[in-house]
């Protein structure tokens, strides 16, 4: 160590290991600010957290609630006009703010670490993995470049790096997302840190490498007896790896308690609702779905004075008090910031399963999607290739993608058809192939009784009409410099449907159907929270009243409450107008809630089709289970019961796909049978496996009626 | 890669001979004519017609042009009967000085504009960043003559410790040998292009500076001088690499302004001076060089991208 000016008194004797009970780190009344051209906002307004050595403390909000912000904070890496502003950051028991620069440089570095969201943007691009990974050694231990290779190699292989040797003189752009991330945490672990940080750790990473990840970081803070503070959005996460949670909102810490304890007996209103915005706490073991509670509202502006709670204004609970009086977390190991917090006789009046549990039998199917109704569209065998280049001006074809390969799926009037995978499975490129955005290379598009490639460019033009897209980012798919009028005039403009005052009224019709005030007309998309922009699109999407919409990955940007609202309003127009839909996400627990029959794609093929109920609670595919299985569950006990199909390593090449079942190379099951490749068989739960895991249940085989 | 490099050369041929065609026209289009322009204001209309005859000027330009053309491909770009030399001669006496000077102008400007677009960068919005900022835009918004005068004035009149001409040496070793004399020039031409050279340094390295890599970087607990020197200024200099490439031809060419203010004789001058004489040979070779000069530039600029940045060399050596 290094002779700070000691201005801290007599704690010399803590800088190691700490006491037992005394906490790694701790935050006393904290306060940010962020100053922006417009104003000031208060990021964080007295946060108080401790992380006690070795254990792992989940913090959890919506975006803006300020997480993020509290580890940036401790990290001192606060965007360009963010300041501490007040409070202490005392970690080993010294005051961050109180120690000189170079001193908080150095603790940074040696006895912290930090993990960030994006492990693509997180590398930097001209400089060698291993260079990167031993920086740290070579700035504060003065560790020589030959050891401090060798050093960078072992930690690579620390965290599970294949061909790590090879790996540290590459650079970021040949590695895979989850590699990045791997990168990324040696990184941060290379001078054994005492506390990681790790931001959102998997938010950009696929389920079955986000729990790969998930579980090196439990594996190496055991192994380093570091703390660790997991940051995220998502409940799933912090339930299966947190000791102690944090719950954040709009930059106040409103709850606090032990993991299992939160989950199965939230106090704080706030946290209450966000478990019941999940859309499998609304997914019934019977394959019902209830409506999802939906927090109403927009946080709070972090830019102007609050008074009382701060969640009042969107809280089912509050009384006149709770929007003046100022609420401290409680004291105790379960600590909230509630003046009417859930109690046992209201939590057992409000409905909160977040576990799947049966409940009142609901009709079963609430549309009716019976085998005889004709479909609206039928796709078979489609196939997209792309040409792979290489060589920039060259184009030289190189090989070809294979993005989908042979898929075949129907969609009845009225019912939402799920598509699920894991990024480049080909999800997105049937969205786009079904919506005529793309041309298919092989195979046949049916849309409403009528084969595709047999019309005329006008006549396709028409058909368009019938089906819609629905994007994930809607901002990016508007032109900013549109009028919210003029955005969903447009569609009508072109397929020259009535006269302006038609389209006009029918622009305001499409606002109050999917609740929008009409005062937005006159605005920009730019002046929209992510919620209405969603609904925006939707609205667009309507416009031509459309039969069919492809919804590709349509709340995959949003936070879980507005989420919730946007998943009720499709479900409503779904009920009103009768539409069907292709839901295309990653989230297994949307899909599930969404849908009514669920396909799953691997590598370009369709690998099990069939009821949602049965796809996701009785798979049949090993790659089903093990998406399933992957997927972190909101509730503590069943993340730690769980025995699981679990599938290593990475995502093969879709440029040479293996053949055969393109899931063998990866399969825990698979045998010398599946180089041939399986059909997709079955009667209504189809599986294309030579060994499916469980026969088709009978109950769901059995037709309507 | 070096199927890369044989079709980017092909794109390049192409271009040059667009560019001479254009030019040829160009000038042939122009009144007066090339043998009043060589012979003079006495001249009879006889000799002017001999004189176009015997140069084959009287005969369609396509003509023209492709007789043209030949002779480039033997390495012969004309003779310039106003200066009594061939083009090839009257180019080669001049390129290597005004390369000289192009290139100390331009290795003084990065060499200041780096430091200068990094200092405003780290501090954003704060005083040394506006102050420069005012300075690179009056710097930028002076004309260069104005700026050349000031020059001379300044620091060969009030405080005569540089000469107000440049060296008039007629090899480039003579011109060197002089170095007082190529001060003012070189300093002239720099300040424009530092002023220029400053602001992409800038913005680029904001941007960088705003990447998610950087903060990785910090997060290690790297000092800042080493976050922004180690880690971000390679990164941020791309920009400045295109702009090189793009400043090639001005390397071949000269500042026509400066060449005359300071009485260089470089290829800036010998252009100016052609030009009003009407001394097609010479302006056509000059404009070939400088055509040439462009398409090269772009050229480097794309390899020298390669040879920095990882991501790029991947695309290449794939091919």
């Amino acid at each position: 160590m290094s002779a700070p000016i000691d201005t801290a008194p007599h704690d010399d004797d803590v800088s190691g290991d700490g006491g037992e009970g005394r906490p790694l780190l701790r935050l006393r009344h904290l306060s940010t600010d962020i100053a922006l051209r417009r104003g000031t906002v208060h990021a964080l307004d007295d946060v108080n957290l401790e992380v006690r050595p070795g254990e792992t403390l989940g913090i959890v909000g919506e975006s803006g609630s300020g997480k993020t912000m509290t580890a940036l904070s401790v990290m001192g890496l606060l965007p360009s006009g963010g300041s501490v502003v007040g409070g202490q950051i005392l970690f080993e028991g010294r005051d961050l703010r109180s120690l000189p620069p170079d001193e908080v440089r150095r603790i940074r570095g040696v006895r912290m670490g930090m993990v960030f969201q994006d492990p693509l943007t997180s590398l930097n691009p001209t400089m060698r993995i291993g260079t990167q990974v031993a920086e740290p050694l070579r700035v504060h231990e003065g560790v020589g470049k030959a050891e401090a290779r060798e050093r960078a190699i072992e930690m690579l292989r620390r965290v599970g790096m294949p061909r790590a040797d090879k790996i540290v003189d590459d650079y970021p752009h040949r590695l895979s997302g989850g590699m990045r991330q791997r990168a990324v945490i040696a990184m941060a672990l290379i001078c054994s840190p005492r506390l990681l940080i790790a931001d959102e750790p998997t938010t950009a990473l696929d389920v079955t490498t986000q729990r790969q990840i998930l579980e090196l970081i439990d594996d190496l803070r055991e192994e380093f007896g570091m703390a660790v503070i997991l940051v995220t959005h998502d409940l799933g996460v912090i339930a299966g790896r947190a000791e102690r949670v944090a719950v954040m909102y709009a930059g106040r810490v409103v709850e606090t308690a032990p993991t299992a304890r939160l989950f199965r007996s939230p106090r704080h209103r706030y946290t209450e609702a966000l478990m019941e915005s999940l859309p499998e706490s609304a997914t019934r073991e019977s394959g019902a779905r209830e409506r999802l509670y939906s927090i109403p509202g927009l946080p709070p502006d972090l830019s102007r004075p609050l008074n009382g709670c701060r969640f009042a204004p969107r809280c089912r609970f509050a009384a006149p008090e709770c929007r003046t009086t100022e609420v401290t977390l409680s004291a105790g190991e379960h600590g909230y910031a509630c003046l009417h917090p859930v109690t046992a006789t209201t939590a057992a009046a409000s409905v909160r399963t977040v576990a799947a549990r049966p409940s009142a039998p609901e009709a079963a199917s609430e549309t009716g999607s019976e085998t005889d109704s004709e479909a609206i569209l039928s796709v078979r065998d489609l196939v997209k290739d792309y040409g792979a280049t290489t060589g920039g001006l060259l184009r030289r074809t190189s090989g070809r993608v294979s993005a989908v390969a042979g898929v075949s799926f129907e969609v009845r009037p009225g019912e939402t058809f799920g598509l699920v995978g894991e990024s480049g499975c080909g999800k997105s490129t049937v969205g786009r192939l079904a919506v005529g955005l793309e041309s298919p290379t092989g195979g046949r598009i049916v849309l409403d009784g009528t084969d595709i490639a047999t019309l005329d460019r006008r006549e396709r033009r028409r058909m368009r009409r019938q089906v819609q897209l629905m994007f994930q980012d809607s901002y990016a798919a508007m032109n900013p410099r549109m009028r919210v009028d003029a955005i969903l005039a447009e569609p009508l403009e072109i397929q020259q449907v009535g006269d302006a005052s038609a389209r006009r009224a029918r622009v305001t019709a499409l606002l109050d159907q999917v609740g929008l005030s009409r005062r937005v007309l006159e605005r920009y998309p730019h002046e929209f929270s992510g919620g209405q922009l969603q609904r925006l699109g939707l609205a667009r999407a309507l416009a031509l009243r459309p039969r069919l919409i492809v919804g590709d990955e349509p709340v995959s940007a949003l936070d879980v409450s507005i989420q919730a609202q946007v998943l009720n309003l499709m479900r409503d127009l779904q009920r009103e107008l009768g539409l069907a839909y292709v839901f295309i996400s990653h989230d297994l627990s949307v899909v599930d809630y969404m849908s009514d029959r669920i396909g799953v794609m691997y590598l370009g093929k369709l690998v099990e089709v069939g009821p949602a109920h049965d796809v996701v609670r009785a798979a049949r595919h090993p790659y089903t289970q093990a998406l399933i299985d992957a997927v972190p569950s909101a509730d503590p006990g069943l993340a730690a019961s769980r025995e699981s199909v679990t599938i290593r390593g990475e995502l093969p090449s879709a440029l040479n796909p293996p053949t055969g079942c393109r899931f063998r190379t990866r399969c825990p099951i698979a045998e010398g049978i599946c180089e041939t490749e399986p059909p997709l068989a079955g009667d209504l739960h189809q599986v294309a496996c030579h060994f499916p895991l469980r026969p088709e249940s009978r109950t769901a085989a059995a037709p309507t009626g | 890669m070096a199927r890369y490099l044989i079709v980017r050369l092909g794109q390049a041929l192409v271009i040059v001979v667009l560019v001479t065609i254009i030019t040829f026209v160009i000038l042939h289009l122009l009144p007066g004519g090339a043998a009043r322009a060589t012979l003079g204001k006495e001249a009879t209309l006889e000799q002017l017609a001999a004189f176009d005859h015997e140069m084959g000027y009287d005969r369609p330009w396509i003509q023209q042009y492709v007789m043209y053309v030949r002779r480039l491909l033997h390495g012969d770009l004309g003779y310039s009967f106003q200066l009594n030399q061939s083009v090839t001669e009257a180019i080669g006496q001049r390129l290597p000085k005004t390369m000289a000077l192009s290139l100390l102008s331009t290795l003084l400007a990065v060499v200041a504009a780096v430091p200068l677009g990094v200092v405003q960068a780290t501090r954003r919005n704060r005083w040394p960043d506006y102050t420069i900022t005012s300075l690179s835009l009056l710097a930028y918004a002076t004309p260069i003559f104005f700026l050349g005068l000031m020059m001379i004035i300044l620091f060969s009149q009030v405080w005569p410790i540089l000469p107000p001409e440049a060296p008039q040496g007629f090899t480039l070793g003579e011109v060197l040998a002089d170095p007082a004399g190529l001060v003012l020039p070189t300093v002239t031409l720099a300040v424009v292009t530092v002023a220029v050279y400053s602001r992409y340094v800038r913005s680029s390295m904001v941007d960088n500076l705003n990447e998610n890599y950087v903060r990785t970087a910090r997060s290690k607990g790297l000092s800042e001088r080493r976050v922004v020197v180690l880690h971000t200024l390679r990164n941020g200099l791309f920009p400045v690499i295109t702009l090189l490439g793009m400043y090639l031809p001005a390397l071949f060419s000269g500042a026509l302004v400066v060449e005359s203010l300071f009485n260089f004789p470089g290829m800036g001058q010998l252009f100016w001076q052609a030009a009003l004489k009407r001394d097609f040979p010479i302006l056509l070779g000059v404009t070939l060089i400088i055509s040439v000069a462009t398409v090269l530039g772009a050229l480097l600029a794309d390899i020298l991208y390669a040879a920095v940045d990882p991501r790029v060399r991947l695309r290449g050596s794939a091919s």
